[in-house]
Protein backbone atom coordinates (compact mmCIF):
# COMPACT_ATOMS: atom_id res chain seq x y z
CA UNK A 1 0.00 0.00 0.00
CA UNK A 2 1.23 3.49 -0.77
CA UNK A 3 1.25 6.08 1.59
CA UNK A 4 1.77 9.73 1.33
CA UNK A 5 3.17 11.19 4.84
CA UNK A 6 2.29 14.49 6.57
CA UNK A 7 3.94 15.45 9.50
CA UNK A 8 2.73 18.44 11.11
CA UNK A 9 4.11 17.71 14.73
CA UNK A 10 4.15 20.80 16.72
CA UNK A 11 2.62 23.04 14.14
CA UNK A 12 0.37 25.79 15.19
CA UNK A 13 -3.95 25.83 14.45
CA UNK A 14 -5.00 25.50 11.82
CA UNK A 15 -1.50 24.23 10.04
CA UNK A 16 -1.84 20.59 10.36
CA UNK A 17 -5.63 21.04 8.85
CA UNK A 18 -4.32 22.78 6.10
CA UNK A 19 -1.68 20.29 5.40
CA UNK A 20 -3.81 17.71 5.34
CA UNK A 21 -6.68 18.73 3.38
CA UNK A 22 -4.29 19.81 0.75
CA UNK A 23 -2.70 16.68 1.25
CA UNK A 24 -6.12 15.05 0.58
CA UNK A 25 -6.59 16.94 -2.55
CA UNK A 26 -3.71 14.99 -3.95
CA UNK A 27 -3.95 11.62 -2.86
CA UNK A 28 -3.66 9.13 -5.99
CA UNK A 29 -6.12 5.97 -6.08
CA UNK A 30 -4.92 3.02 -3.96
CA UNK A 31 -2.98 5.91 -1.92
CA UNK A 32 -3.22 6.51 2.11
CA UNK A 33 -2.37 9.56 4.02
CA UNK A 34 -0.75 8.83 7.27
CA UNK A 35 -0.45 12.05 9.52
CA UNK A 36 1.63 12.42 12.47
CA UNK A 37 0.56 15.15 14.71
CA UNK A 38 1.13 16.15 18.09
CA UNK A 39 -2.72 16.39 19.29
CA UNK A 40 -5.94 14.78 18.81
CA UNK A 41 -7.26 16.82 16.01
CA UNK A 42 -10.87 17.13 16.89
CA UNK A 43 -11.88 19.51 14.03
CA UNK A 44 -10.52 17.11 11.11
CA UNK A 45 -12.40 14.70 12.53
CA UNK A 46 -15.70 15.53 11.32
CA UNK A 47 -14.51 16.59 8.27
CA UNK A 48 -12.78 13.73 7.05
CA UNK A 49 -16.21 11.71 7.97
CA UNK A 50 -18.44 14.54 6.31
CA UNK A 51 -16.35 14.36 3.58
CA UNK A 52 -16.34 10.20 3.17
CA UNK A 53 -12.85 9.42 4.40
CA UNK A 54 -12.24 6.71 6.90
CA UNK A 55 -9.59 6.82 9.54
CA UNK A 56 -7.76 5.15 12.57
CA UNK A 57 -5.73 6.96 14.98
CA UNK A 58 -2.67 5.10 16.81
CA UNK A 59 -1.26 6.40 19.66
CA UNK A 60 2.74 6.73 19.02
CA UNK A 61 5.04 5.83 21.85
CA UNK A 62 6.40 9.69 22.17
CA UNK A 63 2.63 10.20 23.34
CA UNK A 64 1.97 11.83 19.58
CA UNK A 65 -0.49 10.10 17.34
CA UNK A 66 -0.64 9.04 13.91
CA UNK A 67 -3.64 9.23 11.90
CA UNK A 68 -3.83 6.57 8.60
CA UNK A 69 -6.51 8.38 6.29
CA UNK A 70 -8.11 7.06 3.10
CA UNK A 71 -11.00 7.57 0.63
CA UNK A 72 -13.73 4.86 1.52
CA UNK A 73 -14.60 4.86 -2.16
CA UNK A 74 -11.48 3.98 -2.88
CA UNK A 75 -11.27 -0.26 -2.16
CA UNK A 76 -7.90 -0.17 -2.89
CA UNK A 77 -6.56 2.11 -0.39
CA UNK A 78 -9.63 1.05 2.24
CA UNK A 79 -7.13 -1.90 3.52
CA UNK A 80 -10.32 -4.33 3.02
CA UNK A 81 -10.08 -7.47 1.11
CA UNK A 82 -11.44 -6.18 -2.85
CA UNK A 83 -14.45 -8.00 -3.79
CA UNK A 84 -13.35 -10.65 -6.11
CA UNK B 1 -22.37 9.60 5.53
CA UNK B 2 -22.90 7.62 8.47
CA UNK B 3 -24.88 8.69 11.76
CA UNK B 4 -22.09 10.96 13.30
CA UNK B 5 -21.15 12.57 10.09
CA UNK B 6 -21.18 16.35 10.15
CA UNK B 7 -21.76 16.15 14.13
CA UNK B 8 -18.72 18.76 14.95
CA UNK B 9 -19.50 20.54 12.08
CA UNK B 10 -23.45 21.20 12.90
CA UNK B 11 -22.38 21.53 16.49
CA UNK B 12 -20.13 24.78 15.56
CA UNK B 13 -22.45 27.99 15.10
CA UNK B 14 -22.79 29.97 11.86
CA UNK B 15 -19.82 32.08 12.09
CA UNK B 16 -22.37 35.02 12.56
CA UNK B 17 -22.87 34.33 16.11
CA UNK B 18 -19.46 35.12 17.39
CA UNK B 19 -18.49 37.39 14.97
CA UNK B 20 -21.12 40.00 15.47
CA UNK B 21 -20.02 40.37 19.33
CA UNK B 22 -16.30 40.74 18.25
CA UNK B 23 -17.32 43.22 15.47
CA UNK B 24 -19.48 45.15 18.24
CA UNK B 25 -16.94 45.02 21.35
CA UNK B 26 -13.74 47.16 19.74
CA UNK B 27 -16.52 50.21 19.18
CA UNK B 28 -16.85 50.26 23.04
CA UNK B 29 -13.59 50.52 24.25
CA UNK B 30 -13.41 53.35 21.32
CA UNK B 31 -16.36 55.40 23.17
CA UNK B 32 -14.72 54.80 26.42
CA UNK B 33 -11.89 56.72 25.04
CA UNK B 34 -13.40 59.40 23.73
CA UNK B 35 -15.56 60.25 26.83
CA UNK B 36 -11.78 59.80 28.65
CA UNK B 37 -11.06 62.67 26.20
CA UNK B 38 -14.30 64.31 26.34
CA UNK B 39 -13.69 64.62 30.61
CA UNK B 40 -10.43 64.89 30.73
CA UNK B 41 -7.97 64.17 34.00
CA UNK B 42 -10.83 64.95 36.31
CA UNK B 43 -12.06 61.37 35.50
CA UNK B 44 -8.85 60.11 37.53
CA UNK B 45 -10.27 61.39 40.99
CA UNK B 46 -11.71 58.80 42.16
CA UNK B 47 -13.20 55.46 41.19
CA UNK B 48 -16.57 56.05 42.46
CA UNK B 49 -16.84 58.93 40.08
CA UNK B 50 -20.05 58.20 38.21
CA UNK B 51 -18.58 58.90 34.94
CA UNK B 52 -15.34 56.77 35.43
CA UNK B 53 -18.25 54.33 36.69
CA UNK B 54 -19.54 54.18 33.03
CA UNK B 55 -16.38 53.96 31.18
CA UNK B 56 -15.76 50.86 33.24
CA UNK B 57 -18.53 49.11 32.27
CA UNK B 58 -18.24 49.86 28.83
CA UNK B 59 -14.94 48.12 29.12
CA UNK B 60 -15.72 45.50 31.33
CA UNK B 61 -19.37 44.83 30.05
CA UNK B 62 -19.09 46.65 26.12
CA UNK B 63 -15.57 45.36 25.15
CA UNK B 64 -14.51 42.31 27.89
CA UNK B 65 -17.87 41.19 28.34
CA UNK B 66 -19.07 41.14 24.66
CA UNK B 67 -16.22 39.15 23.22
CA UNK B 68 -16.38 36.57 25.66
CA UNK B 69 -20.13 36.06 25.32
CA UNK B 70 -19.42 35.67 21.39
CA UNK B 71 -16.59 32.96 22.38
CA UNK B 72 -18.48 31.03 24.93
CA UNK B 73 -21.39 30.63 22.73
CA UNK B 74 -18.98 29.61 19.74
CA UNK B 75 -17.05 27.47 22.48
CA UNK B 76 -20.12 26.02 24.10
CA UNK B 77 -21.45 23.56 21.85
CA UNK B 78 -18.21 21.76 21.56
CA UNK B 79 -17.39 21.98 25.48
CA UNK B 80 -20.63 20.54 26.30
CA UNK B 81 -19.79 18.01 23.53
CA UNK B 82 -24.13 18.86 22.09
CA UNK B 83 -25.38 21.37 19.63
CA UNK B 84 -27.11 24.37 20.70
CA UNK B 85 -30.87 25.10 20.00
CA UNK B 86 -31.00 27.94 17.78
CA UNK B 87 -28.01 29.93 18.43
CA UNK B 88 -28.46 32.66 16.07
CA UNK B 89 -31.63 33.61 17.57
CA UNK B 90 -29.83 33.11 20.93
CA UNK B 91 -26.97 35.65 19.90
CA UNK B 92 -28.94 37.91 18.75
CA UNK B 93 -31.19 37.92 21.53
CA UNK B 94 -28.60 38.70 24.11
CA UNK B 95 -26.03 40.64 21.45
CA UNK B 96 -29.59 43.14 21.36
CA UNK B 97 -29.90 43.20 24.84
CA UNK B 98 -26.69 43.51 26.06
CA UNK B 99 -25.64 46.35 23.63
CA UNK B 100 -28.79 48.09 24.03
CA UNK B 101 -28.16 47.89 28.12
CA UNK B 102 -24.92 48.51 28.09
CA UNK B 103 -25.17 52.00 25.85
CA UNK B 104 -28.01 53.27 27.88
CA UNK B 105 -26.20 51.98 31.57
CA UNK B 106 -23.65 53.91 30.39
CA UNK B 107 -25.02 57.09 29.07
CA UNK B 108 -27.01 56.71 31.96
CA UNK B 109 -23.81 57.55 34.85
CA UNK B 110 -21.63 59.63 32.40
CA UNK B 111 -24.66 61.99 31.70
CA UNK B 112 -26.65 61.65 35.05
CA UNK B 113 -29.73 60.89 33.72
CA UNK B 114 -31.41 58.30 35.74
CA UNK B 115 -34.01 57.55 33.04
CA UNK B 116 -31.76 55.71 30.69
CA UNK B 117 -30.36 54.01 33.72
CA UNK B 118 -34.17 52.91 34.92
CA UNK B 119 -34.33 51.49 31.54
CA UNK B 120 -30.94 50.36 30.96
CA UNK B 121 -31.61 48.07 33.68
CA UNK B 122 -34.02 45.44 32.67
CA UNK B 123 -32.75 45.37 29.67
CA UNK B 124 -29.65 44.62 30.38
CA UNK B 125 -30.00 42.73 33.81
CA UNK B 126 -31.92 40.32 31.57
CA UNK B 127 -29.89 39.44 28.50
CA UNK B 128 -26.89 39.13 31.36
CA UNK B 129 -28.69 36.42 33.28
CA UNK B 130 -30.15 34.94 30.37
CA UNK B 131 -26.99 34.41 29.09
CA UNK B 132 -25.25 33.44 32.74
CA UNK B 133 -27.84 31.01 33.03
CA UNK B 134 -27.88 29.50 29.47
CA UNK B 135 -24.14 28.58 29.92
CA UNK B 136 -24.91 26.79 33.54
CA UNK B 137 -27.86 25.08 32.00
CA UNK B 138 -26.07 23.65 28.75
CA UNK B 139 -22.61 22.74 30.50
CA UNK B 140 -24.83 20.57 32.76
CA UNK B 141 -23.84 17.69 30.02
CA UNK B 142 -20.35 18.38 29.95
CA UNK B 143 -18.52 15.42 30.37
CA UNK B 144 -16.76 15.84 34.24
CA UNK B 145 -13.33 15.63 33.87
CA UNK B 146 -13.61 18.15 31.45
CA UNK B 147 -11.74 21.73 33.23
CA UNK B 148 -12.31 24.27 30.82
CA UNK B 149 -16.19 23.00 30.97
CA UNK B 150 -16.18 23.63 34.91
CA UNK B 151 -14.23 26.86 34.99
CA UNK B 152 -17.08 27.90 32.29
CA UNK B 153 -19.50 26.94 34.79
CA UNK B 154 -17.90 28.41 37.87
CA UNK B 155 -17.27 31.90 36.03
CA UNK B 156 -21.43 31.81 34.74
CA UNK B 157 -22.17 31.23 38.05
CA UNK B 158 -19.99 34.51 39.60
CA UNK B 159 -21.51 36.22 36.63
CA UNK B 160 -25.00 35.84 37.60
CA UNK B 161 -23.90 36.75 41.05
CA UNK B 162 -21.93 40.19 39.81
CA UNK B 163 -24.42 41.22 37.87
CA UNK B 164 -27.42 40.68 40.89
CA UNK B 165 -24.91 43.21 43.19
CA UNK B 166 -24.86 45.86 40.10
CA UNK B 167 -28.67 45.63 39.81
CA UNK B 168 -28.86 46.44 43.61
CA UNK B 169 -26.34 49.30 42.93
CA UNK B 170 -27.36 50.52 39.76
CA UNK B 171 -31.29 50.72 41.15
CA UNK B 172 -29.63 52.70 43.83
CA UNK B 173 -28.51 55.32 41.11
CA UNK B 174 -31.26 55.00 39.25
CA UNK B 175 -34.01 55.47 41.68
CA UNK B 176 -31.89 57.75 44.21
CA UNK B 177 -32.41 55.44 47.19
CA UNK B 178 -29.82 55.16 49.76
CA UNK B 179 -28.04 51.87 50.34
CA UNK B 180 -26.26 51.47 53.94
CA UNK B 181 -23.53 48.95 52.52
CA UNK B 182 -22.95 50.48 48.91
CA UNK B 183 -19.45 50.33 49.61
CA UNK B 184 -18.77 46.65 50.52
CA UNK B 185 -21.27 45.85 47.85
CA UNK B 186 -19.49 47.53 45.75
CA UNK B 187 -16.19 45.88 46.72
CA UNK B 188 -17.72 42.48 46.73
CA UNK B 189 -19.27 43.24 42.89
CA UNK B 190 -16.09 44.58 41.57
CA UNK B 191 -14.08 41.32 43.30
CA UNK B 192 -17.30 38.96 41.86
CA UNK B 193 -16.69 40.33 38.29
CA UNK B 194 -13.00 40.55 37.65
CA UNK B 195 -12.01 38.01 39.77
CA UNK B 196 -14.84 35.43 39.75
CA UNK B 197 -16.24 35.92 35.95
CA UNK B 198 -13.15 37.44 34.20
CA UNK B 199 -10.12 35.60 35.66
CA UNK B 200 -11.55 32.11 36.24
CA UNK B 201 -12.81 32.18 32.31
CA UNK B 202 -9.43 33.40 31.35
CA UNK B 203 -7.99 30.49 33.22
CA UNK B 204 -10.67 27.86 31.96
CA UNK B 205 -10.15 28.61 28.15
CA UNK B 206 -6.31 29.62 28.83
CA UNK B 207 -6.46 25.53 29.90
CA UNK B 208 -7.09 24.73 26.03
CA UNK B 209 -5.75 27.82 23.69
CA UNK B 210 -2.23 28.16 25.57
CA UNK B 211 -1.39 24.73 24.63
CA UNK B 212 -2.95 24.64 21.41
CA UNK B 213 -2.03 27.73 19.98
CA UNK B 214 1.22 28.58 21.63
CA UNK B 215 2.57 25.16 21.26
CA UNK B 216 3.43 24.60 25.24
CA UNK B 217 3.33 21.46 27.48
CA UNK B 218 -0.53 21.26 29.15
CA UNK B 219 -1.05 22.85 32.92
CA UNK B 220 -0.26 21.23 35.41
CA UNK B 221 -2.97 18.93 36.12
CA UNK B 222 -3.66 20.01 39.68
CA UNK B 223 -3.47 23.60 38.86
CA UNK B 224 -6.36 23.24 36.15
CA UNK B 225 -8.20 20.67 38.85
CA UNK B 226 -8.57 22.97 41.84
CA UNK B 227 -7.92 26.28 41.18
CA UNK B 228 -11.47 27.62 39.31
CA UNK B 229 -13.05 25.85 42.32
CA UNK B 230 -10.74 27.21 45.10
CA UNK B 231 -11.03 30.94 43.64
CA UNK B 232 -15.12 30.63 43.43
CA UNK B 233 -15.19 29.03 47.00
CA UNK B 234 -12.82 32.10 48.20
CA UNK B 235 -14.95 34.66 46.46
CA UNK B 236 -18.35 33.60 47.84
CA UNK B 237 -17.10 33.16 51.47
CA UNK B 238 -16.21 36.85 50.58
CA UNK B 239 -19.16 37.73 50.98
CA UNK B 240 -20.13 36.62 54.84
CA UNK B 241 -16.58 37.52 55.78
CA UNK B 242 -17.24 41.25 54.83
CA UNK B 243 -17.75 42.02 58.20
CA UNK B 244 -14.43 40.06 59.70
CA UNK B 245 -11.50 41.76 58.71
CA UNK B 246 -9.14 39.28 59.42
CA UNK B 247 -11.06 36.54 57.53
CA UNK B 248 -11.30 38.51 54.71
CA UNK B 249 -7.63 39.70 54.34
CA UNK B 250 -6.88 35.74 54.66
CA UNK B 251 -9.03 35.32 52.28
CA UNK B 252 -7.54 37.77 49.75
CA UNK B 253 -4.42 36.36 50.04
CA UNK B 254 -5.41 33.27 48.73
CA UNK B 255 -7.02 34.92 45.98
CA UNK B 256 -3.62 36.36 45.51
CA UNK B 257 -1.93 33.40 45.39
CA UNK B 258 -4.08 31.53 43.42
CA UNK B 259 -4.06 34.27 40.50
CA UNK B 260 -0.37 34.35 40.96
CA UNK B 261 0.06 31.09 40.69
CA UNK B 262 -2.04 30.53 37.19
CA UNK B 263 0.06 34.21 35.85
CA UNK B 264 3.16 32.38 36.71
CA UNK B 265 2.51 28.77 35.30
CA UNK B 266 1.24 30.43 32.06
CA UNK B 267 4.61 32.60 32.22
CA UNK B 268 6.77 29.29 32.86
CA UNK B 269 4.48 27.32 30.48
CA UNK B 270 4.99 30.08 27.71
CA UNK B 271 8.85 29.86 27.71
CA UNK B 272 8.83 25.92 27.62
CA UNK B 273 6.64 26.49 24.10
CA UNK B 274 8.08 24.28 21.42
CA UNK B 275 8.38 26.87 18.25
CA UNK B 276 9.90 30.58 19.70
CA UNK B 277 9.10 32.23 16.73
CA UNK B 278 7.39 35.67 17.48
CA UNK B 279 4.13 36.08 18.10
CA UNK B 280 1.80 38.93 18.50
CA UNK B 281 -0.93 36.79 20.19
CA UNK B 282 2.04 35.84 23.04
CA UNK B 283 3.19 39.25 23.71
CA UNK B 284 -0.53 39.93 24.25
CA UNK B 285 -0.54 37.30 27.12
CA UNK B 286 2.51 37.89 28.11
CA UNK B 287 1.78 41.36 28.91
CA UNK B 288 -1.80 40.47 30.70
CA UNK B 289 0.12 38.20 32.81
CA UNK B 290 2.76 40.56 33.39
CA UNK B 291 0.21 42.85 34.74
CA UNK B 292 -2.07 40.55 36.93
CA UNK B 293 1.45 39.74 38.94
CA UNK B 294 2.03 43.82 38.89
CA UNK B 295 -1.72 43.99 40.12
CA UNK B 296 -1.36 41.42 42.54
CA UNK B 297 2.00 42.71 44.08
CA UNK B 298 0.17 46.29 44.33
CA UNK B 299 -2.87 45.74 46.10
CA UNK B 300 -0.55 43.63 48.81
CA UNK B 301 1.83 46.38 48.94
CA UNK B 302 -1.38 48.40 49.98
CA UNK B 303 -2.13 45.76 52.41
CA UNK B 304 0.88 46.62 54.09
CA UNK B 305 1.70 50.30 53.54
CA UNK B 306 -1.08 51.90 55.01
CA UNK B 307 -0.42 54.94 53.21
CA UNK B 308 -0.60 53.15 49.84
CA UNK B 309 -3.94 51.78 50.50
CA UNK B 310 -5.15 55.17 51.54
CA UNK B 311 -4.01 56.71 48.20
CA UNK B 312 -7.07 57.95 46.27
CA UNK B 313 -5.99 56.77 42.85
CA UNK B 314 -5.02 53.45 44.21
CA UNK B 315 -7.87 51.47 43.35
CA UNK B 316 -8.22 53.72 39.92
CA UNK B 317 -4.26 52.19 39.36
CA UNK B 318 -5.59 48.47 40.36
CA UNK B 319 -8.41 48.86 38.14
CA UNK B 320 -6.40 50.17 35.03
CA UNK B 321 -3.63 47.24 35.55
CA UNK B 322 -6.21 44.38 36.08
CA UNK B 323 -8.51 45.80 33.47
CA UNK B 324 -6.46 47.28 30.10
CA UNK B 325 -3.20 45.27 31.70
CA UNK B 326 -4.63 41.91 32.20
CA UNK B 327 -7.94 41.33 30.63
CA UNK B 328 -7.86 43.74 27.38
CA UNK B 329 -4.89 42.84 26.48
CA UNK B 330 -5.28 39.02 26.33
CA UNK B 331 -8.92 39.29 25.18
CA UNK B 332 -7.41 41.04 22.38
CA UNK B 333 -4.81 38.47 21.94
CA UNK B 334 -7.22 36.24 21.92
CA UNK B 335 -9.31 37.65 19.16
CA UNK B 336 -6.40 37.89 16.69
CA UNK B 337 -6.37 33.58 16.91
CA UNK B 338 -9.97 33.19 17.40
CA UNK B 339 -11.07 35.16 14.70
CA UNK B 340 -8.73 34.22 11.96
CA UNK B 341 -8.94 30.56 12.91
CA UNK B 342 -13.23 30.74 12.49
CA UNK B 343 -13.40 32.65 9.26
CA UNK B 344 -10.99 30.02 8.11
CA UNK B 345 -12.28 26.72 9.08
CA UNK B 346 -15.96 27.85 8.23
CA UNK B 347 -14.61 28.40 4.85
CA UNK B 348 -12.85 25.59 4.29
CA UNK B 349 -15.48 23.50 5.48
CA UNK B 350 -17.53 24.83 2.72
CA UNK B 351 -14.70 23.96 -0.05
CA UNK B 352 -15.17 20.17 -0.44
CA UNK B 353 -14.71 20.14 -4.07
CA UNK B 354 -11.70 22.34 -3.58
CA UNK B 355 -13.53 24.53 -5.70
CA UNK B 356 -11.15 27.25 -4.90
CA UNK B 357 -7.67 28.22 -3.29
CA UNK B 358 -9.07 29.26 0.48
CA UNK B 359 -6.51 32.40 2.27
CA UNK B 360 -4.80 30.92 5.30
CA UNK B 361 -5.04 32.32 8.47
CA UNK B 362 -1.66 34.61 8.13
CA UNK B 363 -3.22 36.23 4.94
CA UNK B 364 -7.02 36.47 6.82
CA UNK B 365 -5.27 38.20 9.48
CA UNK B 366 -1.61 39.41 8.64
CA UNK B 367 1.12 40.34 11.38
CA UNK B 368 1.49 43.91 9.77
CA UNK B 369 -1.98 44.64 11.03
CA UNK B 370 -1.55 42.98 14.00
CA UNK B 371 1.39 44.21 14.89
CA UNK B 372 0.81 48.14 14.63
CA UNK B 373 -2.22 47.53 16.70
CA UNK B 374 -0.33 45.60 19.54
CA UNK B 375 2.18 48.20 19.87
CA UNK B 376 -0.47 51.12 20.09
CA UNK B 377 -2.32 48.99 23.09
CA UNK B 378 0.73 48.31 24.84
CA UNK B 379 1.03 52.67 25.06
CA UNK B 380 -2.04 52.91 25.40
CA UNK B 381 -1.70 51.25 28.56
CA UNK B 382 1.56 52.58 29.76
CA UNK B 383 0.05 56.07 29.37
CA UNK B 384 -2.94 54.67 31.32
CA UNK B 385 -0.93 53.89 33.91
CA UNK B 386 0.67 57.26 33.58
CA UNK B 387 -1.88 59.15 33.96
CA UNK B 388 -3.16 57.78 37.25
CA UNK B 389 -0.35 59.62 38.77
CA UNK B 390 -0.32 62.83 36.32
CA UNK B 391 -3.44 62.81 35.28
CA UNK B 392 -3.19 66.31 33.75
CA UNK B 393 0.10 65.70 31.40
CA UNK B 394 -1.32 62.03 30.26
CA UNK B 395 -4.85 61.79 30.31
CA UNK B 396 -5.35 63.11 26.94
CA UNK B 397 -1.98 61.15 24.87
CA UNK B 398 -3.27 57.87 26.93
CA UNK B 399 -7.39 58.74 25.64
CA UNK B 400 -6.01 59.14 21.98
CA UNK B 401 -3.64 56.18 22.09
CA UNK B 402 -6.34 54.00 23.66
CA UNK B 403 -9.12 55.00 21.17
CA UNK B 404 -6.48 54.06 18.24
CA UNK B 405 -5.63 51.17 19.25
CA UNK B 406 -8.71 50.22 19.53
CA UNK B 407 -10.26 51.56 16.00
CA UNK B 408 -7.21 49.60 14.65
CA UNK B 409 -8.34 46.85 16.30
CA UNK B 410 -12.11 47.11 14.95
CA UNK B 411 -10.84 47.67 11.61
CA UNK B 412 -8.51 44.31 11.41
CA UNK B 413 -11.92 42.33 13.00
CA UNK B 414 -13.94 43.96 9.86
CA UNK B 415 -11.39 43.50 7.79
CA UNK B 416 -10.99 39.37 8.46
CA UNK B 417 -14.80 39.46 8.58
CA UNK B 418 -14.56 41.30 5.00
CA UNK B 419 -12.33 38.39 3.76
CA UNK B 420 -15.20 36.07 5.20
CA UNK B 421 -18.30 37.43 3.14
CA UNK B 422 -15.52 38.16 -0.27
CA UNK B 423 -14.54 34.33 -0.49
CA UNK B 424 -17.78 32.74 0.83
CA UNK B 425 -19.15 34.24 -2.31
CA UNK B 426 -16.83 33.24 -4.37
CA UNK B 427 -17.68 29.50 -3.03
CA UNK B 428 -20.83 30.06 -3.81
CA UNK B 429 -20.17 31.01 -7.45
CA UNK B 430 -18.06 28.32 -7.81
CA UNK B 431 -20.50 25.92 -6.58
CA UNK B 432 -22.98 27.27 -8.54
CA UNK B 433 -20.65 26.36 -11.66
CA UNK B 434 -20.43 23.03 -11.18
CA UNK B 435 -24.07 22.70 -10.69
CA UNK B 436 -24.73 23.43 -13.99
Amino acid sequence: MRERVVDARWLEPPEPMELTLAALNVLEPGERLRLLIHRTPHLLFPILQEWGYGFQTYDSDDGTYEILIWYKDDAAASGEPAPS
Amino acid sequence: MNGQAGLSLTQAPPIGVPLRFFVTAPLFALAAALVLLWQGPELFSSRWNPAMVGITHMLTLGFMGLVMFGAILQMLPVVAGAPMRRPERVAAVIHAGATAGIILFGFGLISAVPLALKAGLPTLGAALLLFAVLVVITLRRALPQNMTARAMRLAALMLAGTVALGLLLLSNHAFGWWLQAREPLANLHLSWGLLGWVAILIAGVAYQVVPMFQLTPAYPDKLTRWLAPGLFVILLLLAPASQLPVLQFVLRILLAAGLAAFALATLWLQARRRRKLPDVSLNFWRVGMFSLLSAIALWFSGQIVQAMGAWQRYGVLLGVLMIVGFAVSVINGMLYKIVPFLVWFHLQSKNRANAIAIPNVRDILPESRTRPQMWLHFAALGMLLAATFFPAIFTYPAALLFGASNLALWLNIVAASRTYLRVDAQLKQASGHAAL
